[in-house]
């Protein structure tokens, strides 16, 4: 199974095989039921340390992350805000003294302030970093990252989907429902409809009701569409009845370990991204909306830093001690940056969309970490030296991940699309 | 130049579209020296010197073939299935028998009424013993409501893809425009020719057809979108850099988006909802007021000429728009009727003769050429009558083929030996799931939203279909749900719980309550077999109205309710 994903078949080749294969009972779905499919989940209990694919956690400042108020301070310039500069535990990086967490795993993590992407709208802009791609071009709709992500290292038998997002996200384009992200919209009430709404003596009756008729039609009929309703089923009632889904679970958390990361939506978010990560999900994304600061800008900025701080270090920590972080890549990013200037519009001063010079930070992954790559000019206005793009940010991504940027997946009708576009490079510093 | 635009030059420079473009219209930027030796230097490298010039370029399509008078649809069926039955003879091929009427009538409902039959119909149908019943059904189906509902859904989809630069821009009144159209059978070519002509605002009443230009606005989407629906070409490949796969040449584009070239739109269609002002478009000879379609930068102004046909006289007065539609509504036009033709037989078989129904080109031809020519022919001759050709094929014993295969048709799914097995849409299935739980509600409110855009109005079935959406050129013949979906359909809260059945009577028997279950959801009555079992498993259960919620709940989400044979 894992030498097809692996292979450079186009994306409905691999889902044919898997499908011929799970027909022949290579998964060991006979025709005798459905309790088999958890027996073929040989992975399920692999140590951290032998799994096979890299995993990625998405932390999503929705609304345009301040560049100057947190990754990337100009303290005592005209337009340098009200914050202070704080050393972290790699000596001569400094960043907001509302992160002080985050200060102090440096050390594990990169901060890149050349980003330049172009695009100023939220919408187009949000797309534009997921996907590669500007919205509406070619007449296609482009997987984002995850759905990528879920294409290439996901695997079929694997029982939890592969793309999970806690809030919205963009979906999977023309690579197909299968790798449309599961979305949680609260991560304290865990994922809709992963509950069963009868009893589970119920529930199951009802799976047998539906496996018999699914057997009689397939004996009737075999065609390859049935087939493959019947599979996605079994996946997912395996899925129900597996161990992983507990993972959805925050209440089987140890109370002590849910309050490191505090209550709010966010931090709930986080540990669920990490307790997904260790059952092996290979791509969550968690979004914390409000950094639009047009207006107000200091005082939300610092609330939202006090928000993410204790949550995002927390979860480096836990990364950490369970042998995790080294290939976990943690990204905290916006889809812009905001204004070097200040805008004294409203009754607090804000800052505006800015795509010419912005900041992100990622940990883990196996990068070479305790470093900055680039830097912004005296107003953290334009980019010094070479820029990083969307295009070249996602390539790095991909790379750190273990995924071929330059891989063309086909769409339904055959146009191969490049998972990152021509014209990125991989930031070469971030690599050890 | 945007970057978008510099990229694509980087790639023609590097020589990745050769077939594609073999001439740059792309002005100011030559291939020079310069560029070479760059970033892409290292690539340009394996660009062959001296590319073959592109086959058929330029040149002129032979006008199509229109017989004077139409075929009656009858007859015309017959002659589908001569064509078809000499290509099978030919390969030696054996057909599969006739479907039986209740297989016949679920496919015919959901291919032209986009749902499951009403489960009066059904039950008139295995009672009837009229030998024009299934004459009578099509004829039924093509006047009813649903249809012109189903068709105006398909074109809306197709016509209106709702992205973020179109935010503002309704899309009901195009809906209700094409309902109407659809269900007064207008021809076609009138059809198209409003779509493509449509002035006004799109706040008028009866101005559903100026949506069409307000939700494309823009040079190249106007020009891909016109190509692709009503001309059956991805002509957008000659403005892509992707993939180098038919022998358009970039002029060859700029010259038919030169017909969009005068048209104007006053407001923004991107605005967000509480800013939003009604659209009005516009186009007059002179240069009108209100915003230009955005044009790609680097892309020259060229004069309008036809694709693969002449450079027409104009006035200087004249509406652009007005000339291309009047040549490519045109009954002998060699790309309208064709692509026409080629989109409803593959919505109708899950292929077309050209396949994909969009992409028809010199390097993907047509399984059953003398068909398509033939169909295009009559249907041109027919004044482009959709009923007619949707009746024709649908009287053709082609189409009337049991799904189920013979030994030594099964592995044919190009020669029609045997009806291929679609799966039902996102639209399909979601109405069809009404119609069989008897709520126009939506199945559950609470969907969650894949970024759909802020500010726009979204109802349960654009939010459900959504959630299921497969890529409008994915194969239909393809299961290609995924693990969420299922989710929602077993646990959701309208089908996960205790799914009722619509016209659910208490004082039903077990027996009849199966039997209507069947009826209502799988347009059949249960096998002996079926009914036995069920009677059994009803039995076993102290919580009637449980079991039966069980069946009900087995029964929708199996691959017979979603798969349309």
């Amino acid at each position: 199974m894992f030498e097809i994903l692996n292979s450079d078949k186009t994306h409905a080749q691999t889902r044919r095989d898997f499908m011929r294969l799970s027909a022949a009972g290579a998964l060991g779905v006979g025709l005798s039921g459905w309790l088999n499919v958890l027996a073929a989940h040989a992975q399920q209990n692999a140590p951290a340390g032998q799994r096979r694919h890299k995993s990625c956690i998405l932390l999503w400042m929705d609304g345009g992350m301040s560049h100057k108020d947190t990754l990337d301070l100009k303290p005592g310039t005209r337009n340098g805000g009200e914050f202070r500069e704080i050393e972290t535990n790699v000596p001569g990086i400094r960043i907001s003294e509302h992160l002080p967490q985050l200060a102090r795993k440096m050390n594990e993590g990169v901060l890149i302030r050349n980003m330049s992407t172009g695009e100023g709208a939220h919408q187009r802009a949000r797309y534009y970093l997921h996907t590669g791609y500007r919205e509406g071009v070619g007449g296609l709709s482009y997987p984002a990252l995850g759905s990528i992500v879920s294409a290439e290292l996901g695997q079929e038998e694997f029982p939890l989907p592969n793309y999970v997002s806690i809030g919205r996200s963009f979906g999977s384009g023309f690579l197909g429902p299968r790798h449309q992200p599961l979305i949680v919209n609260d991560p304290t009430r865990g994922v809709e409809d992963m509950r069963p709404l009868v009893s589970e003596g119920r529930f199951n009756s009802r799976i047998g009701l539906l496996e018999e008729m699914e057997a009689a039609f397939l004996r009737q009929q075999t065609v390859a569409s049935a087939q493959a309703h019947r599979t996605t089923y079994q996946r997912t009632v395996a899925l129900l009845r597996s161990r992983e889904v507990q993972a959805f679970d925050l209440s089987r958390e140890p109370q002590a370990s849910r309050e490191a990361y505090g209550d709010s939506r966010f931090a709930q978010g986080c540990l669920l991204a990490r307790r997904l990560v260790e059952v092996g999900v290979p791509f969550v994304e968690v979004t914390l909306g409000g950094w639009d600061t047009h207006e107000n800008n200091f005082n939300r900025v610092r609330t939202l830093s006090g928000t993410i701080d204790t949550p995002i270090a927390q979860l480096i920590t836990d990364l950490r001690e369970r042998g995790l972080l080294d290939s976990t890549l943690v990204i905290l990013m916006s889809e812009f940056g905001r204004t070097p200037t200040i805008n004294t519009r409203g009754a607090q001063p804000g800052r505006d969309h800015y795509p010419r010079a912005w900041s992100l930070a990622m940990w883990g992954g196996g990068i070479r970490a305790g470093q900055v790559i680039g830097a912004t000019d005296a107003e953290g206005a334009t980019v010094r030296g070479r820029p990083t793009s969307a295009l070249d940010f996602l390539a790095t991504v991909c790379q750190i991940l273990g995924i071929d940027y330059t891989k063309e997946n086909n769409t339904p009708i055959g146009r191969p699309i490049r998972i990152v576009d021509r014209g990125a490079q991989p930031i070469r510093e971030i690599f050890g | 130049m945007t970057l978008h635009h510099r990229k694509l030059l980087a790639s023609v420079l590097t020589g990745a579209l050769l077939t594609c473009f073999v001439t740059l219209a792309v002005a100011g930027e030559a291939p020079t020296a310069k560029a070479k030796k760059g970033k892409f230097g290292k690539v340009a490298k394996a660009v062959d010197p001296a590319p073959a010039p592109a086959k058929s370029t330029g040149e002129v399509k032979p006008p199509l073939q229109v017989p004077a008078q139409a075929l009656s649809e009858r007859e015309l069926a017959r002659l589908i299935d001569q064509h078809i039955d000499q290509r099978l003879a030919a390969a030696k091929i054996p057909a599969s028998p006739r479907s039986d009427d209740v297989e016949f009538l679920r496919r015919i409902y959901l291919d032209l009424a986009g749902v499951i039959p009403p489960v009066e119909v059904v039950k008139a149908m295995l009672d009837s013993t009229d030998p024009n019943r299934r004459h009578k059904l099509i004829d039924d189906i093509l006047n009813s409501d649903r249809y012109a509902f189903h068709m105006a859904d398909l074109w809306s989809t197709r016509l209106f893809q709702r992205i973020n630069d179109n935010r503002a821009v309704p899309k009901q009144p195009l809906q209700d425009w094409l309902k109407e159209s659809f269900a007064r059978n207008d021809s076609w070519h009138q059809i198209v020719t409003t779509l493509l002509t449509a002035t006004g605002g799109t706040d008028d009443p009866n101005a559903g057809a100026t949506i069409y230009t307000a939700a494309n606005f823009g040079l190249d989407k106007l020009t891909n979108t016109t190509t692709r629906l009503f001309m059956g070409v991805r002509l957008e490949c000659a403005q892509c850099h992707n993939h180098p796969f038919t022998n358009y040449k970039q002029t060859d584009y700029w010259h038919m988006a030169a017909f969009f070239s005068k048209v104007r739109l006053q407001g923004n269609p991107a605005a967000n909802a509480k800013n939003a002002t009604p659209l009005t478009v516009t186009e007059s000879g002179k240069v009108g007021r209100g915003k230009a379609p955005p044009m790609p930068e680097g892309a020259k102004a060229l004069a309008p000429k036809f694709l693969n046909g002449p450079a027409p006289t104009i006035a200087p007065e004249a509406s652009l728009r007005e000339v291309l539609a009047k040549w490519l509504t045109t009954k002998d036009n060699p790309f309208f009727a064709r692509a026409t033709v080629n989109r409803v037989w593959g919505q109708m078989f899950g292929r077309g003769l050209v396949n994909p129904v969009d992409d028809m080109h010199d390097d993907n031809p047509p399984t059953h050429p003398e068909l398509l020519d033939a169909l295009a022919g009559h249907f041109a001759a027919a004044n482009f009558d959709l009923k007619y050709l949707y009746r024709a094929i649908a009287l053709s014993e082609t189409y009337q083929r049991t799904s189920k295969t013979l030994a030594g048709n099964e592995k044919d799914d190009t020669l029609y030996s045997h009806m291929a097995v679609k799966v039902m849409t996102p639209e399909q299935l979601f109405d069809s799931l009404n119609a069989v739980l008897g709520s126009p509600r939506a199945i559950d409110r609470k969907l969650p939203g894949l970024a759909a855009g802020k500010g726009v109005g979204i109802d349960g079935r654009t939010l459900f279909v959504n959630f299921f959406a497969v890529d409008e050129n994915a194969d239909v013949t393809e299961y290609q749900q995924g693990i969420p979906q299922a989710l929602k359909l077993m646990n959701g809260a309208r089908t996960g719980k205790l799914p009722t059945l619509a016209g659910f009577n208490p004082s039903w028997t077990p027996s009849q309550v199966i039997e209507h279950i069947y009826l209502t959801a799988l347009s059949r009555r249960p096998t002996a077999q079926e009914m036995s079992r069920l009677l059994q498993y009803v039995s076993r259960d102290s919580d009637r109205t449980s079991a039966y919620g069980d069946i009900l709940w087995a029964v929708i989400n199996s691959s017979e309710f979603t798969l349309v044979r």
